[in-house]
């Protein structure tokens, strides 16, 4: 099917209920047909902003444009944009068929052409034998198929959704999110989709946009955010990391009794450093091979704590200068390594993997 | 064109201006004809001298006593029976529960005269107990007859908010109390009392408010005993003062006002309460807590059976209490009105019904859903009508409306949108509760399918409010058959109502076809909460039964 979607405009969103900013200062550019992960812990303004952009809530200041034309006014039900919901928000009093057929309907378009497309959609979601069932009468994750094919029946010029899988099992999820994706390659339609789950918005997204309180604080590709997270929260959401508080000492950092070389150190007048490392980026130190490979500097010895086999990697917890860390190793690795709890092992920081931060944040426990 | 933008305020100001113009108008007309020379408004016509006539006439002083005393009585005697009836249903394991559940709501489907004519014929001056098995001169009119009527049709109204508090207050918290080795005793004056102190006030304040303002049962079974509502009655019917009649009104409005903020105010309480309290399974009580509270249920039920009883026989029978042969002769009524009276009852019901059904339904999704800014004003308006009597509104309609160019007065119509506006707030409150049911990513979804606001409601939220429409359209329907005090004034020569009919035989000495008029409309009533049953049992839903129609 043809692209129809045109570019998508934030300019300047803020929304504050009372007191509270949910939004703030959010500026973003979408481009036809692309994918867009809004990602951020609960709480931090991802549905607001998705509602403003349909227009069930409207901002406190700033525009959304639509194909160079500002919308800000114009009201939900002519904005056709697609909207699936968490809740799937199916009407229970209707069959699937009915579902789908809703926003067809209140199209005026002849009763004839409604059942094909009807049919084109319960095919493209796979649930063509489902027509003349109630929602009370399917699986979660038919539902949730369902409301896709609602939302798409209707060519949405946009898709949005509100973590639409959160209240599916992990295999569901998984597979639903492979559908999503593939429709929106097949549409060709631009999405917007809202999330707390980092992988879903890694696996989804042609790019992610990281929130938290009210604001859009990285936006890029996965691959971006995943290696070059901005700020030390984006480190510690996105993935995983490690983070070291030190103090810099003759162009190294002092953490405890260790002096570790950071590539690129940052030369401000900053004392206090604070690095993220991220836990498949600690390397074993291989015996084999000769020491020059391995500054020595930041070669330390530590024992395990704990040790969780995950399948393909096992993931080692271990204490460096009384701090709790991590390290990922290949299940291979850890099979020639033979490691026990309490047994001692020799760990490798690369200079090079370190992120630098000039605050650190603190998931509170 | 975006019309819709629009509906929603235009719908929400039209309610608005429906409640003013039919609540807040005719109460206006009350204030103004009793404070007032002349009922007309001007600083200079200010005068409080229908007050001091009130106050310094010892007898229509005495109506206000004896509406406090009969109350207060009242009041005590319902909370403690109800308080121990509810306490049986969520916290003793005696067999029966459904019935015993069930009976106590029976009350509800007749007029508040019932109570009144089945005492008279049991312990009136020719009555059935007095009179013929213990041979004494005592009877039951006045202050006494109006006590025990207004018990026994109080009963449902208290039962429904301590049942529901009782329900909700964990009973957990006894068993553990009685596992540190606290005695039963204790228990109960410690724990459960205290824990079901705000549902106990509620009831009270609620059994109150419906004593003071009730008029049926004081006008049979009163005789001189005057009350309030009875004083207003007879200043506007027998005097034609209106003046009078007003300002009785508003000393009537004042308690009846308190007892009403009263209750909402902790009602509101209460509810927070509740919400989100487990349910545990009850604990299998000791033999004799369960043959003693078996006992003292049966014998409120049978209290209830007796007045049904009394009054259903009374009809059928010759001449109640020496010729119990039957005959269908009471059922020929005399007067002119007869069956129209049933006839008009049920038709105005019925438009009463869908009328407040699908008003409350609307206003209910325009507020709920839409939260226009005028919300709070609106909710206000909606929740007054529970606060004025209907006696007063009925007052207030002829105040106001008594004028040649409301083509409307002196019709059915008057009466069908009176009784809509006196029972708005149950209406609305349990339209209310019924949209919070509802997913509002629901509507969302609609409104973003291209679903205008008509087709939205009528497709979607229509469909998935059914059962409460017509759990709300039946509660509308009973309370037109049933009620006397709203309407009493706003029938006339040409338009005559069931309800009203039953005073109007039993004070021209027809008192067997007064139980005649009563059955029937027992009986319609009944027949209607049987179409609710199988509608629900159809649509699969499950209603609350009479539970929820108060
Ligand atoms: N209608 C509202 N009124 C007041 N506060 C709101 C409303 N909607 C959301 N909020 C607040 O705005 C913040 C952001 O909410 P939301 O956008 O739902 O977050 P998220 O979807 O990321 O979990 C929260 O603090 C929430 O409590
Ligand atoms: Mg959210």
């Amino acid at each position: 099917m043809e692209t129809t979607s045109k570019q998508l405009v934030l300019k300047n969103i803020n929304k504050q209920f009372g007191d509270l900013v949910a939004v703030k200062d959010v500026d973003l550019v979408i481009a036809p047909a692309e994918f867009v992960c809004f990602l951020g812990p609960s709480g931090c303004g991802k549905t607001t902003l998705l509602r403003i952009i349909t227009g069930f809530e409207q901002q406190t200041s700033g525009d959304v444009i639509y194909d160079d034309k500002i919308i800000n006014d114009v009201i939900p039900q002519k904005r056709d944009f697609g909207i699936v919901f968490q809740s799937y928000a199916l009407f229970p009093n209707m069959t699937v068929h009915q579902n789908v057929a809703f926003g067809l309907k209140m199209r005026n378009m002849p009763p004839k052409l409604i059942d094909e497309r009807v049919g084109e959609i319960l095919k493209l979601v796979g649930l063509t034998d489902w027509e003349r069932h109630y929602p009370s009468q399917l699986s979660g994750g038919q539902q949730q198929r369902v409301a896709l094919g609602r939302a798409i029946a209707i060519k949405p010029k946009v898709l949005l959704l509100d973590e639409p899988l959160s209240a599916l099992d992990a295999k569901i999820r998984i597979r639903l999110r492979t559908v999503i994706k593939r429709l929106q390659e097949e549409l060709g339609v631009t999405m917007i989709y809202v999330t707390h789950d980092q992988e879903e918005a890694l696996a989804l997204a042609d790019r992610v946009a990281i929130m938290r309180d009210g604001e859009i604080r990285q936006i890029g590709s996965p691959w971006e955010i995943y290696k070059q997270p901005k700020t030390s929260f984006i480190a510690e959401f996105v993935g995983t990391s490690n983070f070291i508080t030190g103090k810099k000492k003759n162009g190294k950092v002092q953490f405890g009794r260790l002096e570790l070389a950071v590539t690129n150190l940052d030369d401000s007048g900053n004392e206090t450093v604070y690095l993220a490392i991220r836990p498949e980026n600690i390397e074993l130190v291989d015996e084999t091979r000769s020491s020059e490979n391995y500054l020595a500097s930041n070669v330390v010895e530590v024992a395990a704590e704990v040790i969780n086999f995950l399948g393909a990697i096992v993931r080692i917890t271990f204490i460096l200068e009384e701090e709790e860390m991590l390290v990922d190793i290949s299940e291979k690795a850890f099979e020639k390594l033979s490691l026990k709890r309490k047994d001692k092992f020799k760990l490798y920081f690369p200079p090079d993997e370190f992120h630098q931060y000039t605050e650190l944040f603190r998931k509170l426990i | 064109m975006e019309i819709d933008r629009f509906i929603i305020p235009t719908v929400t100001i039209f309610i608005g201006l429906i409640l003013c113009f039919f609540m807040l108008f005719p109460l206006s007309a009350i204030l103004k004809m009793s404070f007032f020379k002349g009922g007309e408004f001007a600083l200079a016509n200010f005068t409080l001298v229908n007050f001091q006539k009130y106050f310094t006439t010892a007898y229509t002083l005495r109506a206000l006593w004896h509406s406090l005393y009969v109350s207060v009585v009242t009041t005590i005697i319902v909370t403690i029976i109800i308080f121990f009836y509810a306490y049986a249903m969520t916290r003793t394991t005696i067999r029966g529960k459904t019935f015993f559940r069930n009976v106590i709501m029976l009350p509800l489907v007749a007029p508040s005269i019932v109570q009144a004519l089945a005492l008279i014929y049991l312990f009136g001056r020719n009555g059935l107990i007095t009179a013929h098995l213990l041979k004494t001169d005592w009877n039951i009119y006045g202050a006494t007859g109006i006590i025990v009527s207004e018990v026994l049709y109080c009963l449902p109204h208290a039962f429904v908010i301590l049942y529901t508090t009782l329900s909700a207050v964990d009973i957990r918290l006894d068993e553990a109390a009685e596992s540190l080795g606290a005695s039963p005793f204790k228990v109960f004056t410690r724990i459960t009392l205290p824990s079901a102190k705000y549902g106990i006030f509620s009831a009270a304040a609620l059994t109150f408010n419906l004593t003071i303002t009730d008029f049926g049962n004081p006008v049979v079974i009163g005789a001189n005993y005057n009350v309030l509502a009875t004083e207003i009655y007879a200043q506007v019917t027998n005097l034609y003062r209106f003046d009078l009649g007003a300002t009785i009104s508003i000393i009537l409005l004042v308690p009846s006002l308190m007892a009403f903020m009263l209750n909402y105010y902790i009602s509101r309480k209460t509810f927070s309460m509740i919400s989100g309290a487990a349910r545990p399974v009850i604990p299998p009580s000791r033999p004799l807590k369960k043959i003693s509270y078996s006992i003292y249920c049966s014998l409120v039920t049978f209290a209830i059976f007796l007045v049904f009883a009394t009054v259903i026989i009374g009809s059928f029978v010759k001449i109640w209490p020496y010729d119990w042969s039957l005959t269908l002769a009471h059922y020929s009524f005399p007067s002119i009105a007869g069956y129209s009276a049933i006839w008009t009852s049920v038709w105005v019901s019925l438009i009463v019904g869908i009328a407040g059904a699908f008003i409350t339904l609307v206003a209910g999704y325009v507020m709920e859903t839409r939260r226009p800014f005028f919300k709070q004003t609106i909710y206000l308006l909606s929740v007054m009508p529970a606060a004025i009597p209907g006696l007063v509104m009925g007052l207030g309609y002829i105040l106001a409306f008594n004028k040649p160019y409301y083509f409307f007065y002196g019709t059915p119509w008057i009466i069908v949108i009176n009784i809509v506006i006196c029972n708005f707030t149950l209406g609305i409150l349990a339209s209310i509760s019924n949209l919070r049911n509802i997913d509002p990513s629901i509507e969302e979804a609609s409104i973003s399918l291209g679903g205008d606001t008509f087709r939205t409601f009528f497709r979607i939220i229509f469909p998935l409010s059914r059962v409460a429409f017509f759990q709300n359209f039946v509660y509308f329907f009973m309370r037109s058959m049933t009620t006397i005090s709203a309407v009493i004034f706003l029938v006339s020569a040409t338009v005559h109502l069931a309800a009203i009919e039953i005073i109007m035989l039993d004070n021209d000495g027809w008192t067997a076809s007064a139980n005649a008029m009563c059955t029937c409309i027992i009986v319609i009533v009944l027949i209607m909460l049987g179409i609710l049953q199988i509608v629900a049992k159809k649509t699969g839903q499950r209603p609350e039964g009479m539970t929820s129609a108060v």
